[in-house]
């Protein structure tokens, strides 16, 4: 730098170089210098520095110190959480006029501090605009406001911790903090590293704002564990994660088993495509690259994909635009050796580059770097290194352009540009994703609801829909759906792997020999791919009922085949056509409503005339759903930037379902509706006491007018198709019914690829609070809700 | 819409010297345009945006966009002892003292031209000349502002300002053609005035702000620059739009496609509206961004303005003294 101030105006009159710009950090170091630059804990509304506890320091991006950090241990965690405890009791208790009213003056703090917060941001290199985080706080203000008139019958968790990983930027954690805090919870928030010297001011400045003290607590660390360490804590009843997957997965492990839902927002590191068809305004659209591909820090990696009409044009256009372009400061050296391995690998597979300059032999310095001609499986697209690299594909048709996009694990976002109105939103509409920008590129605002598709994450954040995460169905909070417990020690390579005991054949008369009865999978009545079956026991448990299949491995993977066939032109149709399937459905059960009713009677011991009522509630069940098919629909919210978005339901694909032991068929009837109205496809598990009244559903299911494949039903050991469902990756949601163990393996298994999980843990006579016979509407609600995801399409216009 | 001015001009002849075949790419090319808007206006947001550079980084370029500018005045009270105040104001647009104290007064900082209505461009070459200046002399031609004069006058104007020693012309389409969609037909008139321009500098003014579209506007930008001109330029300064940031990045880009379809560099020239340093500022960063660093230097970039030279001058006077300067400090055009 002791070089370019001696530049003289002549020289700079001759090069015409950008000059040096100083952003000032005065009120932010003012505000560190009042910390004494050792930011301590937040609980009970103040900072709180415990002795002798190790800390962590944050140096700025030119690598001087900016402040340390102090790492809590468990003591701190049960201090914070029993003290988010009393504080969740005082803000819940108060109006919602009130909470709003808390909201809407944090947003005024902001306004008086927002230099100190975007400095303080800047320092931790974790930039993010006060006027994102106002427009936060107002737009989820209004819904504290009305969560009560509006959301009905809902009530707020408790405690929530909401995680972070080091580079989660500070937005993404506000998005799940403020939505938390407006619907009445306490949170705990476990920042990352780059994001904690900001949650500590703002967690500050919403004291200033008249939170109760101890309504918001900030515990930092230095690593994600301290997250699983906060999460151990019985009080804690929800942990949401933002940030890489890596360290999503980690705390995923590190809680399997504790008796809390943990959802994940993998929000940095996903693989987006960005889609220039032919028809696009090309220089709008090579200048989208020029601003999101290259930042020295990017939370998504962008693969560029070219129509081949249009390649030489955006190559060229690239080319003149990148030449201006300096190097990108790495992470550090260990990432420079990545980018140079990748490098090589891709000019290996016959890649060329496109670089503003060559690379500098060594060190941290690179220049932003387009690969030309890479595919699908060249190891940067698969696994894109870190660094300013944008690898570049070409497409020959606007199906093989989503095809193309379609093909990865993520399922985060996408970026398309064209100027046709039609060719955007359909390949809108097929785009796998989460968030679909058309003509531009990393837009985001509360009101859309977006949830990362495939293996982007497993809940719904912004809008409405993204509520529901913080709260639960008013009646359950007696008996939560999965108490907490402690992990248990268990061989999750072991779990159902038992072999179910052999049928002997007893060689009784053949008259009264028990029926055997057959699964159903892709359409088809069929035995186990094993061969062998289990016994069903009588209510009494002393004779043998029937036999039913012993359904596996293979039974569940042919199952998926076939589901995963028809899910998509299922969720196609129209909604009258699937309302006038599942009408059909319920039709053909009232045709067979005395078989059912006989074979409830059988399993469950309850008398005729109840399995009867329990029949005609499901038929009632079916035409409920029916009806809600074209009832669930997205909006288009209005945002405040110039344009149109939507918002989509769409359905999760296949669905595995490990159905309850209480009310077999009525459940099951329940579920099925829910999942399939939406769309969706079900491998079904009926209950391993109960799967009479499933098996004897059979029949009406192969006479309705359903796709052959939509509804697969297997029986057997529940734990060993538990495993089996966990363990296909085409699966993206899992409802279990269960023991502890069954929920714990889930919770550990299920996260590469991500998979939703409803988990339930049933008990004697109860199914986490749920009574199938009178179900609440805010149940059936979140019974759909759970059927469905999200997809936000942002049409910015002029 | 009908082209009377047009008699003169065979439709069935093959335009001037062009082939078919390239007049039909030519179209094929005008009509793939598509610019989407929203893009181009935040792209604008984010361009005025970026923090401006201060201290030695600021003086160096304001002087540099000093030696961009074309020193304009075309009004209808222009006499020859006002023009001549502009000449000399050309030459030295910058105090002596103020330059010498940042040891640039030897480095040949004047303004890039002068430019004037085509009746005042002798009494503007005089003054130069008698002030030993080889600085260009730019005439405003072809019924300006409006271009609703005859082809035959328009084309008289043309000639006669390069008689009378202009150097550079700056010529207004016929928005009549463009609107209609004529592209073909205005192809044809500028290149009648590429022609009658002989050697002297041609740069077309768009007149964005009647073109309705920007759309229209890169159409227009690609004619132009298929027809010869050195310069496009935006307005006339008489438009009720002128020149605007994102019509600008508009017609840079088509300048870009250009000089990627051909390898010719064309120039180009904001006009209208531009008052303060800071908008100097900003139209530099948007040169060096589209087109980079090549365009940042009179021969493919010009600001059109009159009162923008007092204003930086006034920041440079700062820069180099530490005060605000008050108006009679510094010499009047």
């Amino acid at each position: 730098m002791a070089g370019s101030t001696a530049k003289t105006v002549h020289d700079i009159f001759q090069s015409m170089e950008y000059g040096p710009t100083s952003s000032s950090a005065a009120t932010a170091q003012a505000w560190l210098d009042h910390h004494s630059r050792s930011l301590g804990l937040f609980m009970d509304g103040k900072f709180v520095c415990p002795a002798d506890r190790q800390t962590c320091s944050l140096v700025d991006s030119k690598g001087s110190a900016v402040c340390s950090t102090v790492c809590a241990v468990d003591h701190d965690v049960s201090k914070c959480v029993s003290s988010a405890v009393i504080g969740f009791k005082a803000w819940s208790s108060l109006s919602c006029f009130e909470r709003a009213k808390v909201l809407l003056k944090m947003g005024s703090v902001l306004g008086q501090h927002g230099q100190c917060v975007s400095e303080v941001c800047e320092l931790s290199k974790t930039s993010c605009s006060p006027s994102t985080l106002l427009r936060l706080l107002q737009y989820y203000s209004s819904w504290a406001q009305l969560r009560d008139s509006l959301i009905t019958d809902w009530s707020p968790l408790g405690v929530v911790a909401v995680v972070a990983s080091d580079d989660c930027s500070l937005y993404s954690l506000m998005q799940k903090v403020v939505p938390a805090l407006a619907m009445g919870n306490s949170v705990v928030i476990v920042p990352g590293r780059s994001s904690a010297p900001p949650a500590l001011l703002l967690a500050q400045l919403f004291m200033e704002a008249g939170l109760p003290s101890s309504a918001l607590s900030v515990l930092t660390g230095s690593d994600v564990s301290l997250g699983a360490k906060v999460a151990q804590n019985p009080n804690i009843s929800y942990v949401t994660y933002s940030g890489n997957k890596q360290d999503g997965v980690t705390l995923c492990k590190a809680t399997a088993g504790l008796g809390v839902p943990v959802s994940v927002s993998p929000c940095v590191g996903a693989t987006c495509p960005f889609i220039i068809f032919e028809s696009a305004d090309i220089d709008s659209a090579v200048e989208g690259v020029m601003e999101t591909a290259f930042k020295a820090k990017k939370e998504v990696q962008w693969v560029l994909c070219v129509q081949e009409s249009v390649l030489d044009g955006v190559v060229s256009r690239l080319r003149l635009r990148m030449a201006a372009m300096k190097c990108v400061a790495l992470a550090s050296e260990g990432d420079r050796a990545q980018v140079d391995a990748a490098l090589q690998e891709a000019q290996k597979q016959g890649a060329t580059l496109l670089q503003p300059c060559a690379a500098p032999p060594s060190g941290t310095q690179f220049p932003p770097t387009v690969l030309c001609g890479t595919a699908p499986s060249s190891p940067c697209v698969v696994n894109p290194p870190p660094g300013p690299l944008l690898p570049l594909m070409s497409f020959r048709s606007n199906t093989e352009a989503v095809s193309l996009a379609n093909h990865s694990p993520h399922g985060q976002a996408a970026s398309i540009w064209t100027e046709d109105l039609t060719l955007a939103l359909e390949t809108a509409k097929s785009l796998s994703v989460g968030s679909v920008w058309v003509n531009s590129h990393s837009m985001s605002d509360p009101c859309l609801p977006a949830s990362g598709h495939k293996d982007s994450g497993t809940c719904t954040d912004g809008g409405q829909e993204g509520l529901y995460q913080f709260l639960q169905p008013s009646s359950s909070s007696s008996s939560p759906p999965l108490p907490r417990s402690s992990s248990i020690s268990m061989d999750y390579s072991n779990f159902g792997t038992a072999t179910s005991p052999a049928v002997i054949p007893n060689g009784s008369d053949p008259a009264s020999a028990p029926k055997s009865y057959l699964q159903f999978v892709g359409g088809k009545s069929c035995k186990s791919e094993s061969g062998s079956s289990v016994a069903v026991q009588s209510p009494e448990g002393t004779t043998v009922l029937a036999y039913c299949p012993d359904g596996g491995r293979k039974d569940v993977r042919n199952a998926v085949e076939a589901a995963i066939k028809v899910q998509p032109g299922w969720m196609k149709k129209s909604m009258s056509a699937r309302a006038q399937s599942l009408h059909s459905l319920a039709k053909g059960l009232e045709a067979k409503r005395r078989d059912i009713a006989a074979s409830i009677n059988a399993q469950t011991g309850l008398s005729l005339e109840e399995a009867d009522k329990e029949v005609e509630l499901s038929i009632a069940r079916l035409s409920d759903w029916a009806a809600c098919c074209d009832k669930i629909q997205g909006g288009a919210p209005p945002v405040p930037q110039s344009g149109f978005a939507l918002s989509l339901p769409e359905a999760l694909g296949v669905v595995g379902v490990v159905l309850p032991d209480n009310r077999p068929f009525l459940s099951m009837v329940t579920l099925l509706g829910a999942a399939i109205a939406m769309g969706n496809a079900v491998v079904m598990v009926p209950s391993q006491k109960h799967p009479l009244p499933a098996l004897a559903f059979i029949q009406v299911l192969q006479s309705a007018d359903l796709p052959a494949g939509l509804v697969n039903i297997i029986t057997g050991s529940r734990d060993q198709l538990t495993a089996a469902l966990a363990n296909h990756s085409v699966l993206k949601a899992i409802w279990y019914w269960g023991n502890a163990e069954g929920c714990q393996y889930l919770q550990y298994t299920c996260t590469s690829p991500l998979k939703t999980l409803w988990l339930h843990c049933q008990k004697e006579e109860k199914d986490g609070g749920m009574d199938w016979t009178q179900l609440r509407p805010s149940h059936k609600e979140e019974m759909w809700r759970k059927a469905v995801q999200w997809k936000s399409i942002w049409i910015p216009t002029a | 819409m009908t082209t009377p001015h047009l008699s003169n001009f065979d439709k069935n002849k093959p335009a001037l010297d062009v082939p078919k075949l390239y007049t039909r790419g030519v179209k094929l090319w005008v009509s793939k345009v598509r610019v989407n808007t929203q893009a181009v206006l935040k792209r604008a947001q984010h361009i005025q945006g970026r923090k401006l550079a201060k201290k030695q980084w600021q003086a160096a370029w304001l002087l540099k966009a000093v030696t961009c500018i074309d020193l304009t005045t075309l009004a209808g009270d222009d006499t020859p002892s006002n023009v001549h105040r502009l000449c000399l104001k050309a030459i030295q647009p910058v105090r002596y003292d103020l330059l010498k104290s940042m040891d640039m007064h030897d480095k040949g900082v004047t303004t890039a031209a002068v430019c004037v209505y085509p009746s005042r461009v002798a009494d503007a070459v005089k003054s130069l000349k008698a002030a030993n200046s080889s600085l260009p002399v730019a005439s405003v031609a072809t019924g300006f502002p409006a271009g609703q004069t005859p082809l035959k006058t328009r084309l008289e104007e043309v000639r006669m300002a390069v008689v009378d020693g202009a150097t550079e012309i700056d010529i207004v389409i016929n928005r009549t053609l463009a609107l209609t969609g004529q592209w073909e037909a205005m192809y044809d008139e500028i290149c009648q005035f590429r022609e009658a321009c002989g050697d002297a500098h041609m740069k077309t003014i768009l007149a964005i702000g009647e073109l309705g579209t920007f759309t229209n506007v890169y159409k227009a930008s690609l004619v132009a620059m298929m027809a010869g001109s050195d310069f496009i330029k935006t307005s006339t300064g008489k438009e009720a739009v002128n020149a605007t940031y994102p019509v600008a990045i508009v017609m840079v880009r088509a300048i870009r496609d250009y000089f990627l379809c051909t390898g010719h560099k064309v120039g180009f020239k904001p006009a209208g509206g531009i008052r303060t340093a800071k908008e100097a500022l900003v139209w530099l960063t948007l040169m060096k961004e589209e087109l980079g660093d090549d365009w940042l230097h009179p021969h493919l970039f010009r600001l059109g303005a009159s009162s923008l030279l007092a204003d930086i001058e006034r920041q440079i006077y700062h820069y180099v003294t530490g005060q605000y300067a008050a108006f009679h400090e510094l010499p009047m055009a």
